[in-house]
């Protein structure tokens, strides 16, 4: 899989992300880390950075003083009870005197794994360093939250996406042309693993990426798209806009802030009176601001829809 | 010394008694006319559900009018010979000491059974020679067993109080007993009694006794546990709601948990609230709900659960403005649940991919079967090379090979790579 071969290996590989880097070289230099949140979208970086880190800072042997774990796998209390505080506890051999920890897609982890984490993270802070990974820090609670140094990820910036696709491209013998270029761009919007992911299965069907591939690859991968939902949702149907909604989370795992990224800047496309187009933004942006606090994605983005089904009669019943 | 309350507050007089004002004059009507003779109907027969105080105005009417009662209850008279021994009672006008006599048959729903038969037939007799008025109780005079009997009485009904009556009483006996009560309290015990003015004294003894002050939290805890409803009844209650005061009632009835009966809610929703404004409100409400939920889960204070409630229940009853109400709408179990439980082997299979992708990729097993698999899919179908050189490094065994690539030719060429 060409996201791995091609993942950083070192803090100083890392193309992006420029601001967070450059603190964590810090951390490296001074040989001491505090806890921390990576907070943001999926494919910016947030594990490959805790890779980094970890790499830098014990060199060839970092997979000794290092435990992954994926709180969407193990969320329950009892990992964190067990797994965790045993991997806590223990002393680390050599000049580092703590381990690293981290703790991928903790906004996942139960309520109460929460509560036994932040004891355990309280406790062998002398012997372990938590690194907790999160699409939305509001899912984390505050007491282990104002124990971390927090770090916003964002989405890579156009230049950097299309230099780390092109150098793959050039690796792989793999043609890839400018409208193929956009179009990866428009349909993962700066997510790199995606994107990756994408180049990857595109070439496998031809040896020249263009558009119409990546176009046909995305909607193989996920063929209940935003676009079509908005579509049904404004023309009065929310049942079944909703059951694209729950195919499309459930089923093919888009993340809710793609989804909201990608109806706000479809809302700014279509053909809706201009002055509906700012309403809609503005209760996309507050949809947005429920979602990062915290709340359930497919019932906030069903409760946008339900605004677009409004939108879409008061729209017909005015013309 | 605790007597039961309803005891002790027992209406010594009809002014005391709650509620029933037009049966009880209709009673007092027919005693006195039995002033000016024998009236056509020696007897009156008063019905109606428990706890609603026809033994006690019976017993407040001889009082109020200085009256000897005779007091019979259903184990008196259950036969034939047991009531013959107290007909001679109802057989003379005055007691002996010269006062006015009523006759009172309680229970009458206590006689059962074919012994009990000479019992009705035998009051029957003995109402038809009557000297004194003799009143009959029961619950449901419509009994076939009292077909006859009833062709001799004045059948008066007693019905259920007001919570309101109810309340007023339970007030005074607070002010008796110096307990400064919450009006909501009250309130509360007066609905929950459902015009039982028997149970509601009893249950606010049981919470106020002793006590200087009750307050609508001493109370609330109360629920609804006794008269628990199913779920399709408390959606209705919250769909079709009129005050936000059922809609969040309605919460406390359901024999689910909160989260469960959220989504009961949400899945439920648009197909009874139609108009695409009342649609967008209750769903805005069930948003705003959802993300109490959120805000309790983050600060873990589930005090918060209150608005959580109050976003779901009340706030979709509230929303109902244009929605027109017609027909019977079936509610439907929440999809959302039904969807993870179905299509199990093929879940199980992604996430066994899953977990192979983990190993390699530093992702969760479950976000890899989501969001790398339909990638891999599209590979392993079209690039057997490709295929091969992932399935390798991923360590796949030969089901997901299989499973990946679709069809047998697909998969045998990539096997034939492989090996």
């Amino acid at each position: 899989m060409w996201a791995e071969k091609y993942r950083p290996k070192t803090l100083d590989e890392m193309v992006n992300q420029k601001e967070i880097v450059e603190r964590l070289k810090s951390f490296v230099k001074s040989k001491n880390v505090p806890h921390c949140i990576f907070a943001g979208p999926p494919g910016t970086g947030k594990t490959t950075a805790a890779l980094c880190l970890a790499r830098d800072l014990y060199g060839d042997v970092y997979r000794e003083h290092l435990m992954e774990l994926n709180a969407s796998d193990e969320r329950g209390i009892n990992v964190v009870r067990e797994t965790v505080k045993t991997f806590a506890r223990a002393r680390s051999i050599g000049e580092i005197p703590f381990k690293i920890m981290i703790l991928d897609e903790s906004d996942n982890m139960t309520a109460d794994a929460q509560q036994a984490l932040r004891r355990t993270m309280e406790r062998y802070t002398e012997t372990c360093r938590f690194i907790l990974c999160a699409n939305y820090s509001g899912k984390i609670i505050e007491p282990i939250q104002s124990r971390c140094a927090p770090f916003r990820f964002t989405f890579l910036p156009r230049e950097e996406h299309d230099k780390y696709l092109k150098h793959i491209a050039e690796k792989e013998n793999v043609k890839l042309l400018k409208d193929g270029l956009d179009a990866i761009f428009e349909v993962c919007s700066g997510d790199l693993r995606k994107a990756i992911n994408t180049l990857q299965a595109a070439a496998s069907l031809n040896k020249t990426v263009d558009a119409k591939v990546v176009y046909s690859i995305a909607g193989r991968a996920h063929p209940a798209d935003v676009q079509k939902m908005i579509e049904i949702a404004m023309n009065g149907n929310f049942i079944e806009a909703r059951k694209h909604l729950r195919d499309m989370i459930q089923k093919y795992g888009v993340a809710g802030s793609d989804i909201i990224r990608q109806i706000h800047t479809e809302i700014f496309r279509s053909s809706i009176p201009e002055l509906w187009k700012i309403k809609l933004a503005d209760i996309v942006g507050e949809i947005d601001y429920r979602l990062v606090e915290g709340a359930d994605e497919e019932v906030q983005l069903s409760a946008l829809l339900a605004r677009l089904v409004e939108a879409g009669y008061e729209l017909k019943k005015a013309s | 010394m605790h007597a039961a309350w309803t005891l002790k507050y027992k209406p010594k007089s009809l002014v005391e008694v709650v509620g029933n004002k037009e049966a009880i004059q209709q009673l007092v009507d027919w005693i006195k006319s039995w002033d000016k003779g024998i009236p056509k109907k020696r007897a009156a027969f008063l019905y109606g559900p428990p706890g609603i105080g026809k033994t006690v105005t019976v017993e407040a009417l001889t009082a109020d009018l200085k009256m000897e009662l005779v007091e019979k209850n259903a184990s008196d008279y259950r036969t034939e010979e047991a009531v013959k021994r107290f007909a001679g009672l109802a057989s003379q006008f005055g007691s002996l000491f010269g006062g006015k006599r009523l006759v009172l048959l309680d229970e009458l729903d206590g006689l059962t059974g074919t012994a009990d038969k000479g019992g009705v037939g035998a009051i029957t007799e003995i109402i038809k020679i009557a000297q004194c008025p003799v009143v009959l109780i029961a619950n449901n005079p419509y009994d076939p067993r009292f077909t006859n009997l009833r062709n001799y009485c004045l059948l008066i009904e007693f019905k259920k109080p007001s919570a309101s009556e109810v309340m007023k009483r339970l007030k005074v006996i607070c002010e008796t007993e110096g307990i400064k009560a919450e009006e909501s309290a009250l309130k509360f015990i007066a609905q929950r009694s459902n015009g039982d003015v028997r149970s509601a004294i009893n249950d606010l003894q049981a919470l106020a006794q002793g006590k200087k002050a009750l307050a609508y939290e001493d109370v609330s805890w109360l629920g609804y546990r006794d008269r628990q409803e199913t779920i399709f009844n408390v959606l209705r209650l919250i769909f079709y709601g009129k005050t936000c005061q059922g809609a969040k009632q309605a919460a406390d009835m359901a024999d689910v948990d909160i989260d469960m009966l959220f989504e009961w809610i949400y899945e439920n929703v648009s197909a009874h609230l139609t108009d695409p404004s009342d649609l967008a409100k209750a769903m805005d409400s069930l948003s705003i709900a959802d993300l109490y939920r959120g805000r309790i889960r983050s600060t873990q204070d589930w005090s918060f659960t209150r608005y959580v409630i109050d976003y779901m229940t009340a706030g979709v009853a509230m929303a109902r403005q244009n929605t027109e109400t017609h027909g019977w709408i079936p509610f439907k179990f929440p999809e959302r649940i039904q969807m993870l439980s179905r299509s199990k082997t093929e879940r199980a299979m992604q996430l066994s991919i899953g977990y192979k992708i983990k190993r390699k990729c530093h992702i969760s097993a479950n976000r890899a079967s989501k969001e790398i698999l339909p990638y891999l899919k599209i590979i392993f179908r079209n690039n057997p090379h490709m295929a091969a050189g992932i399935a390798k490094w991923l360590d796949l065994d030969i089901e997901m090979v299989n499973y990946l690539a679709e069809s047998k030719k697909n998969a045998d060429i990539i096997a034939q790579l492989l090996s």
